[in-house]
């Protein structure tokens, strides 16, 4: 019986090559975070994750452990500096390695010049709300962050206020909404 | 285009009425086990209509006008028009139900006259509150109609109910007793409950499942649906015309289908490798609407009839679909207004516990597994008839009710101010 081929959706694209910033950290220098289980039990891990991230040190690379590809953080991620690499060692186990890097992704469109950029569009709260005050934190005076959502965060904003941060929201195309926030000069 | 920023209101204003609710609940569920002899009868018994109005009022209606304080800022990105009416609110309804559930169960009728008049109240601080907000707005959604749809149900539901009780004082309203008694709980829900969960689910579950938004053919079949169909239902029972309220009941079936297609979609298209406790019980809710659609179509079309059948198709319709999708949501909703009040100020700064770190999910999970069989087997037992079975299986369900409170209770208490709890990371 002749052998049918295997369909091309269901190979394992081959591995890219570990990027030699990456290679170059020790094992030492590796924070593993493995959140299979957390997920598996219906857990949320993003704040487990920021978290991890956030304790980083610079010559340090974070390696998840996630039972899928984590793709909405890479994004989020790439944003604050990280590059990523990939490996699939099975359907449902998928290391990513996250080190600073100069891979960091496009800002999305439209961004307002001297403005920097966080996409949290699909997103559960309260993960875009713990993104964007994580991300505001590290905004110097005078400095604008541009936030694209998919609505409009309406708990968010009375903690910018609380915050002192200046902010206005338009909605450039339909469900895309867009937040321009930004830390006044004292 | 500049846009308003819609801010949302303390959490504690719909904390209170979940609150609230959730004790109702659990009360009902404590009730339940001793009303065994009452279920096995007919269902106009004092103690089953008080059982009733503490789920449909106590539980249901507060449980539902609190989460419409967090949702609609969000679903309609407008803000609360005035918090201090929905404080009033909660209170004069509160005292209202206490009143009706009261005076129900002892047949005092003047005393459930004073009590609904309360509630009216109540519900009428609510659709001001909720009209003036609503007040210039430019785009309406789906959710934002079936929400204005089900507030209109809540107002006639509650002039219906006020009715039925001056009814008792003073005979004034024509047709028969039970027709009117049987187009009350129609109205209510099939004219406030329903709309007000498909409205909400149609935006709040692609949330939670992280998956799309229902298409326009079928939001057109349920809105369609409903608009022809509950009037239908509801005028088909008060004059006691059949043919009306099967054709009545079958519209509604068409929109329930059209929604349970579409979460079924959901579901497959969900990009969450894996579901919570709380998603495990919007499923489960969704389950139980399926069924109580087809026993509520068998009854209107005549396929089934009869007490026992009229109240089995009572305890899944409010014990599984309602009660399920409202424990659901309460399990989505308190953790994130909890998380708000007690960590949100903090985010950004600290690391901050998640949603999931607030949760008590062993306590989920025992509500789940008694509530969805408990209601399964109550609803089994009363339709047989057995008091011993409906004994045991009001039990389950009362051990479900009370780990759901338990659940709650377990997430409120991050309320109260303690030192933080730092996330877990290990380095290698």
């Amino acid at each position: 019986m002749r052998r049918r081929p295997e369909p091309a959706a269901s190979r394992a694209p081959a591995p890219a090559p570990k990027p030699a910033a990456l290679a170059a950290i020790p094992e030492a220098r590796r924070v593993s975070l493995d959140v299979r289980d957390a997920i598996r039990r219906g857990e949320e891990p993003f704040a487990t994750i920021m978290a991890a991230v956030a304790g980083l040190r610079d010559d340090e690379a974070l390696v998840l452990r996630a039972p899928f590809e984590p793709a909405p953080l890479y994004r989020v991620l790439a944003r604050r500096g990280f590059a990523h690499w990939t490996e699939r060692r099975a359907d449902d186990d998928w290391s990513v390695s996250f080190y600073r890097g100069a891979s960091a992704e496009s800002a999305p469109p439209r961004t307002p010049a001297g403005s920097d950029a966080l996409d949290v569009r699909g997103l559960e709260p309260p993960e875009p709300m713990v993104a964007v005050l994580e991300r505001l934190e590290t905004l110097a005076p005078g400095q604008a962050l541009t936030v694209v959502h998919d609505r409009r965060p309406t708990f968010l904003y009375p903690q910018l206020d609380a915050r002192g941060f200046t902010h206005r929201t338009d909605e450039p195309e339909p469900g895309l909404i867009r937040i321009i926030i930004e830390r006044p000069v004292p | 285009m500049n846009a308003r920023a819609a801010r949302a209101p303390s959490p504690m204003l719909p904390l209170g009425f979940l609150a609230v609710a959730a004790l109702a609940f659990a009360l009902a569920g404590l009730a339940l086990p001793w009303l065994g002899d009452a279920l096995s009868g007919h269902y106009y018994h004092p103690r089953i209509l008080a059982l009733t109005h503490t789920l449909t009022l106590g539980w249901i209606t507060i449980a539902i006008l609190g989460a419409s304080y967090q949702l609609i800022p969000i679903v309609l990105e407008r803000p609360v028009w005035s918090e201090r009416l929905g404080r009033w609110e909660l209170v004069a309804i509160t005292l209202g139900v206490v009143g009706i559930v009261g005076h129900v169960a002892i047949a005092s009728w003047s005393g459930l006259v004073w009590s609904a008049a309360l509630v009216a109240v109540g519900v009428t601080l609510h659709v001001v509150n909720t009209a003036l907000t609503l007040r210039g707005l430019e785009r309406w959604s789906f959710t934002a109609a079936m929400l204005v749809m089900g507030f209109a149900g809540l107002v006639l539901t509650t002039a219906f109910g006020a009715g039925l009780g001056v009814e008792h004082l003073r005979t004034f309203l024509p047709g028969d007793f039970f027709a009117r008694l049987h187009a009350h709980m129609h109205l209510a829900l099939l004219g406030w409950v329903l709309p007000v969960v498909l409205g909400v689910s149609a935006h709040v579950y692609p949330l939670f499942v992280l998956a799309p938004r229902p298409g326009r053919r079928v939001i057109a079949v349920q809105a369609w649906g409903l608009a022809l169909g509950v009037p239908a239902v509801v005028i088909g029972l008060l004059l006691a015309a059949p043919v009306l309220t099967a054709a009545g009941a079958l519209a509604v079936a068409t929109a329930v289908a059209a929604h349970l297609v579409w979460v079924v979609s959901l579901l497959r298209g969900s990009r969450r490798p894996a579901f919570d406790w709380a998603l495990r019980f919007l499923v489960a809710g969704a389950a139980y609407l399926a069924v109580t659609a087809a026993v509520g179509v068998a009854l209107a079309t005549g396929a089934a009839g009869g007490p026992r059948w009229a109240l089995t198709y009572g305890v899944l319709g409010l014990g599984g679909w309602v009660s399920l999708t409202i424990v659901g949501m309460m399990l989505k909703i308190v953790p994130f207004l909890v998380w708000y009040r007690a960590y949100a100020p903090l985010a950004g700064r600290l690391p901050v516990p998640g949603l999931a770190d607030l949760r008590w999910p062993v306590m989920e999970a025992v509500a789940f597994v008694c509530l969805t069989a408990g209601v399964a087997g109550l609803a089994a037992a009363v339709a047989a008839g057995h008091a011993a079975a409906i004994r045991a299986a009001s039990v389950v369900v009362l051990v479900g009710c009370l780990a759901f409170a338990a659940g709650v209770v377990s997430i409120l208490h991050h309320l109260v101010p303690c030192p933080m709890r730092r996330p877990a990371v290990r380095p290698s």
